[in-house]
């Protein structure tokens, strides 16, 4: 099957006054329709860089998107006219954000910004727009939807407003819909929710969702496939199940490794990585990782490894030594 | 204890928030001070009196004299002596104050107004364009559209200079071909050289009609704007060259540069208009770019342009209500100043022709006469002047507290 979203060799860049930052550096993969791709890593890693380059949305300058192609059916997102890139953005792809605080506009009802997002894409009347802006709202679970619409954002609370967020993002049918960290600011039974939600529409609508998180124990829940991103590289990809249980990277099981469980003894320590993320302005010829990795050797330095397959086809790891790593938690964890 | 259902919370919740908007509020806000009130008060009495009076109570100016009325103090009834009624006595011709005070108001507050409104759309429009601009990414036709814009506004000093009006629209159309020449001529200093070149070509050209001296300022200032036409057009290069002309503008003390336009364009109301209109025009560009700057950032402008929305209508829907709150400050205490700017030219003699009602040219024609004790002639035009920017800034203070987004609940 052909995939619905191919992305080869991007890179982006921001020219900044302390140098050039390189948030992104030749990614790599491609989505199914359909699928539920987690997008995980530390902050400044270059997850909401690069989708925010899938969208054509970072600001330029200081960002430039230096190169690499993005092919969503047989057109690369990255070459044609910004005016069709407009009809892309929301009609295929659409994106719900991490704050939903700031994410809607204050001087406009909710009902009024569905409507406007509605009447963009789908050559419908003012009527059409608000009935199915009424429609949106009850599917993402707002009671009183009708009464709702008039509503000003101001009068929502956190959840309710990613909940419209949500509603916004999915007005005109997307075929992909990037959520770039929308549950961070929320608190965990809302975020619970939420992640029902996405979940539920997903199986409804049949879209493909790229959920991009640095909570490991989130994606672990929904996602299908896993991205694990350091330093604007992708240096773990795969398979929900093998991320999590046969960790083929050192960063990886660092990550996995810093999560509390259910399963320890009481008293248990959690293992934090030490040391930060490289400078994106000045990153090291070889391996990212390298000066924080247990497992480190010579030719880690000199060379950036390239992502291979480990385990198979679906699995693909960019460590030198994976093949002497495992790790992960246990089957019944 | 009873339980609720998600249901019963959904219910409460809306029914304690009563629903109304973002202005509605602020509008409670501002009805529910006292200064806002007294503010509200005094500017709608004198608005009130002016439109009542311009067009209920006709006034004409030049055919008012009456020197056998000439400094009668203020009298409230008529004596076999002074015959008629002067609430505020007369001045110098015999006319009376309390009408000329009057009308003086509409005057003066169609100064305010005017002046005001250009200052307001010329420097509101570009803060926003350059705000704008210098934070999102631009596509191709605004490019044009804003290199074409830079060459209007920096040819039209040339133009002016040399009195040939087609300069302007030379310099518009370099800017637009430097944009549609921006992929073949890669170049750096080739570009800037043959586009100086052209600069000097259209300056000096036309101006040699005018006379040689022209012709050398006006090739000079050619080849400044031709430079900046070949200069890869950015948003940031557009708000840059607008921004640095705004601080050029402020350079000047406040009046001197509007005397120095009025002496330029000849005395007059209208004039006068103008001048504290282009005085006041870096303020409102300032503003409006850095209360742009804030609000772009956030992510409803991001989440807008993710659906998909065209950049005409971010600025002018997204945008443009979300920094009106600042703006309307400054308006109305912008109307304040532009009246006492407007009376300050009145007095010095360079707003209102004489012998046209106006506060400031009321005060500049009695102060001599306040040594012979004629005091009312001066005491209620500057009374006049007073109270009204008394009133627009208690109000502009009233609306500052009640749109005060950190107040927003």
């Amino acid at each position: 099957m052909e995939p619905l979203l191919k992305i080869k060799n991007l890179k982006t860049r921001f020219h900044t006054e302390d140098g050039i930052v390189n948030a992104v550096n030749g990614v790599s993969y491609s989505m199914d329709a359909g699928e539920i791709l987690g997008v995980v890593g530390e902050s400044g890693c270059g997850k909401s860089v690069h989708a925010l380059s899938i969208m054509r949305l970072i600001p330029c300058p200081p960002g430039n998107i230096e190169s690499g192609e993005v092919w969503l059916d047989d057109r690369d997102l990255l070459k044609i006219s910004e005016a069709e890139m407009r009809h892309v953005r929301g009609a295929e792809i659409a994106m719900v954000f991490q704050d939903p605080m700031t994410s809607l506009n204050p001087v406009y009802t909710v009902g009024f910004q569905i409507t406007e997002a509605l009447m963009l894409h789908k050559n419908i009347d003012k009527l059409e727009a608000r009935e199915r802006a009424r429609e949106l709202l009850t599917l993402v679970g707002i009671p009183e939807a009708k009464k709702r619409l008039d509503n000003y954002p101001h009068q929502f609370s956190g959840g309710m407003r990613q909940r419209a967020m949500i509603a916004m993002a999915l007005s005109c049918e997307p075929r992909l819909l990037i959520a770039d960290e929308p549950t961070t600011a929320l608190d965990v039974t809302i975020q619970a929710q939420i992640i029902d939600l996405v979940v539920r529409l997903q199986d409804q609508l049949g879209m493909a969702v790229m959920w991009i998180t640095h909570n490991l124990g989130v994606v672990a829940e929904l996602a299908h496939k896993i991205n694990v991103m350091y330093a604007g590289y992708i240096i773990e990809r795969g398979d929900t199940g093998d991320i999590y249980k046969r960790t083929r990277h050192p960063y990886t099981m660092g990550l996995l490794g810093s999560l509390p469980r259910l399963d320890e003894a009481p008293g248990t320590k959690l293992i934090s990585i030490p040391g930060l993320p490289p400078d994106l302005v000045a990153l090291p010829k070889g391996c990212p990782f390298y000066a924080r990795c247990t497992y480190r050797v010579g030719q880690c330095l000199e060379e950036m490894p390239p992502l291979v397959e480990a385990d198979g086809k679906e699995h693909t790891v960019a460590c030198w030594r994976w093949d002497t790593l495992q790790g992960g938690l246990r089957d019944d964890g | 204890m009873t339980e609720s259902t998600p249901e019963d919370i959904g219910v409460l919740d809306f029914a304690v928030r009563e629903h109304r908007s973002l202005w509605l509020d602020a509008w409670r806000r501002l009805i529910s001070s006292n200064t806002a009130r007294l503010g509200m008060f005094i500017v709608g009495v004198f608005i009130l009196s002016a439109v009542l009076a311009h067009y209920f109570w006709k006034y004409d100016a030049k055919t008012d004299l009456d020197y056998s009325l000439k400094l009668k103090p203020p009298n409230l009834v008529a004596t076999e002596k002074i015959k008629s009624i002067h609430p505020f006595g007369t001045d110098k011709l015999g006319r009376d104050i309390f009408r000329r005070t009057v009308h003086g108001g509409w005057n003066s507050l169609r100064v305010g107004i005017v002046a005001v409104g250009i200052s307001l759309f010329v420097g509101g429009l570009l803060g926003l364009l350059a705000g704008f601009y210098e934070s999102i990414n631009i596509t191709y036709l605004e490019r044009i559209f804003l290199m074409g814009l830079t060459g209007l506004f920096l040819g039209s000093l040339s133009a002016w200079i040399a009195g040939q009006p087609i300069q302007a629209l030379l310099f518009t159309g370099l800017g637009v071909i430097s944009v549609l020449l921006s992929n073949f001529l890669a170049g750096k200093n080739t570009r800037l050289v043959l586009f100086a070149g052209i600069g000097l070509l259209l300056g000096a050209g036309p101006a040699l009609l005018v006379g040689p001296l022209v012709a050398v300022v006006c090739g000079f200032l050619g080849i400044i704007v031709g430079a900046i036409l070949s200069m890869p057009m950015g948003g940031r290069l557009f708000s840059n060259i607008v921004m640095r002309l705004m601080d050029i503008i402020l350079s000047f003390p406040g009046y001197l540069l509007a005397i120095a336009i009025v002496a330029f364009l000849g005395p007059g109301l209208e004039k006068g208009m103008i001048a504290i209109g282009v005085v006041g025009i870096p303020v409102y560009a300032r503003l409006a770019r850095s209360a742009v700057l804030s609000v772009i950032q956030k992510e409803y402008i991001l989440a807008a342009q993710s659906v998909g929305e065209a950049h005409g209508r971010i600025i002018f829907r997204y945008i443009f209500p979300n920094i009106l709150s600042p703006i309307i400050v400054q308006t109305t205490m912008g109307l304040a100043n532009a009246i006492l700017s407007a009376a300050a030219l009145g007095f010095l003699g360079l707003g209102a022709i004489p012998p046209e009602a106006e506060w400031g040219a009321m005060l500049g024609d009695s102060y001599r006469y306040l040594t012979s004790g004629a005091w009312w002639a001066v005491l209620y035009p500057g009374l006049a002047i007073m109270l009204s920017v008394l009133g627009f800034n208690l109000l502009g203070d009233g609306l500052r507290d009640a749109l005060d987004p950190k107040l927003r609940i």
